[in-house]
């Protein structure tokens, strides 16, 4: 192993033990650590987008490849800077409008198609469907499940009546739901601690026998 | 104050200091717990396992580097499947962080356990800025998103690129991801454009993705290190994520035993406090 590898595999070390450390109480190498995380992801931001977006998309095309009608968004982009003038910051409004218009073209259609009408037509579940009885019961749990929960968000009438019992069993659903998730987070969650501890069992420990 | 008040007011610490024991005790004394095959990995193997032999796959590295321990076993396993069945695999990231580079270190490795030969049976396109027109944009042709790979040489010069030019030459979409790109990856491609995708996703994301596999829209859907532990099995590769899931077990039956005691005192608590009331 190289020296600039076990450095590396040090720095990553430090850091992780560093956000262990709040497990105890808040310190200042947990501060450190949070601080260093922050600052590099927004540098790193910066540079990416000045390279992947303005270098590759704009200058080098528009300078490169002759495509010159680039400047129309070059300038919508730069009009976005007008923010931070009150003054002059409406003329962001123009950009602004744009992005809003063509995002809603995309995504409108893009959610329709993509995932509302496929998650519809899911629970439209034939019950003869030769899946036998589970199969129908399954897609009877479906419908009363999907109806159930959406009359639970329908908030312009009262629950009271046969509404307030949809919206019970709504709830039911909901928390059934809300138990996946939770179950399915701390599992999530373990894996990442058992990565770290990997890490520092495996990869932190093994370079001790190569500086000691 | 009684047993069960005292659990109320642990000094949560405690509860820290289990949970790294739980991690802690299977690196020194392995439990083996069973691993079950769920329905949902089984397909989404089935559907690798029937592609014909050497078909143009995407392996997609849509995930961060603070979710590896879960989502990098799940693309190690995919990359020694596709291999495995001699598949064309062409990677890609939407992931600036560390995407194009996870894509490559994890494919160069496995494709070396294979023997093959990078711009001929693999190739990485690397990242893009703007997932949402990337993924359209290849529906046209994958040339003009990525007209060069990650190392910068033009795919023109690249074998594997011979016979792919947009998702019409696309057999499956192997998608590894912790955030929302995935979402768009079927909304976009799997319903625009028809290609069969798998899904890879953290165990946080996994519940909204059973929907998708209610809904045919993905074959099949390898929930966090357990989904990753179970493709492990299935590949006859068994290996970070299987390694791991002793672990998860054994922390899994800390925290339900955790949950049981606090709700436990919690009612045996209120119930001494009502006592006391009346």
């Amino acid at each position: 192993m190289t020296s600039v590898a076990i450095l590396q595999i040090w720095i990553v070390a430090f850091f992780t033990l560093a956000l262990f450390s709040f497990l105890y109480k808040d310190n200042p190498v947990y501060k450190l650590a949070e601080h260093i995380f922050a600052g590099l992801t927004a540098g790193y931001q910066v540079g990416l987008v000045w390279d992947t977006v303005v270098i590759q998309k704009l200058w080098d095309p528009m300078i490169y490849d002759g495509k010159w009608w680039l400047f129309v968004p070059g300038i919508l982009g730069f009009l976005m800077f007008a923010r931070f003038w009150p003054k002059y910051s409406w003329v962001s409004r123009v950009s602004l409008a744009f992005v809003m218009g063509t995002t809603s073209g995309v995504f409108i259609t893009t959610q329709l198609h993509g995932l509302v009408l496929p998650a519809m037509k899911s629970t439209m579940l034939p019950l003869g469907g030769g899946g036998g009885l589970a199969q129908a019961v399954l897609a009877i749990i479906v419908v009363v499940g999907v109806v159930s929960t959406l009359i639970y968000f329908y908030f312009s009438k009262e629950h009271t009546g046969a509404l307030g019992v949809t919206a019970k069993v709504g709830i039911w659903f909901i928390m059934i739901s809300f138990g996946a998730h939770f179950g399915y987070t701390v599992m999530g969650r373990v894996s990442l601690l058992i990565g770290r501890v990997y890490f520092l069992f495996y990869d932190w420990f093994g370079t001790f026998s190569e500086i000691f | 104050m009684n047993i069960w008040e005292r659990m109320q007011v642990i000094d949560r610490r405690w509860v820290y200091l289990m949970v790294a024991l739980a991690v802690i005790i299977p690196f020194i004394i392995p439990m083996k717990f069973p691993i079950s095959i769920t329905p949902e990995t089984q397909s989404l193997y089935d559907a690798v396992e029937a592609l014909p032999d050497s078909s143009n796959v995407m392996l997609v590295f849509d995930y961060y580097p603070s979710t590896m321990a879960e989502t990098e076993p799940m693309a190690v396993a995919a990359a020694r499947h596709f291999f495995s069945k001699d598949c064309r695999v062409i990677t890609l990231s939407n992931i600036p962080l560390g995407g194009p580079s996870m894509a490559e270190n994890v494919t160069r490795l496995i494709a070396e356990e294979y023997g093959k030969v990078y711009g001929v049976d693999y190739v990485n396109l690397g990242y893009k800025y703007g997932y949402v027109s990337v993924l359209k944009g290849m529906g046209q042709s994958i040339e003009s998103i990525f007209p060069t790979d990650n190392s910068g040489t033009p795919l023109s010069e690249l074998p594997i690129m011979d016979s792919v030019v947009n998702y019409d030459d696309i057999a499956f979409i192997f998608e590894v991801a912790d955030n929302a790109t995935a979402d768009y990856w079927i909304a976009i491609v799997n319903a625009g454009y028809g290609v069969p995708m798998g899904v890879g996703a953290t165990a946080v994301m996994a519940p909204k993705f059973y929907a998708f596999v209610g809904a045919k829209q993905i074959v099949g859907l390898l929930g966090g290190m357990k989904g990753a532990a179970e493709y492990e099995i299935l590949i006859d590769q068994k290996d970070a994520a299987f390694k791991g899931m002793d672990i998860q077990s054994l922390v899994h039956l800390l925290i339900i035993g955790l949950v049981v005691m606090g709700n436990v005192s919690f009612f045996f608590g209120r119930r001494k406090r009502s006592r006391e009331k009346s």
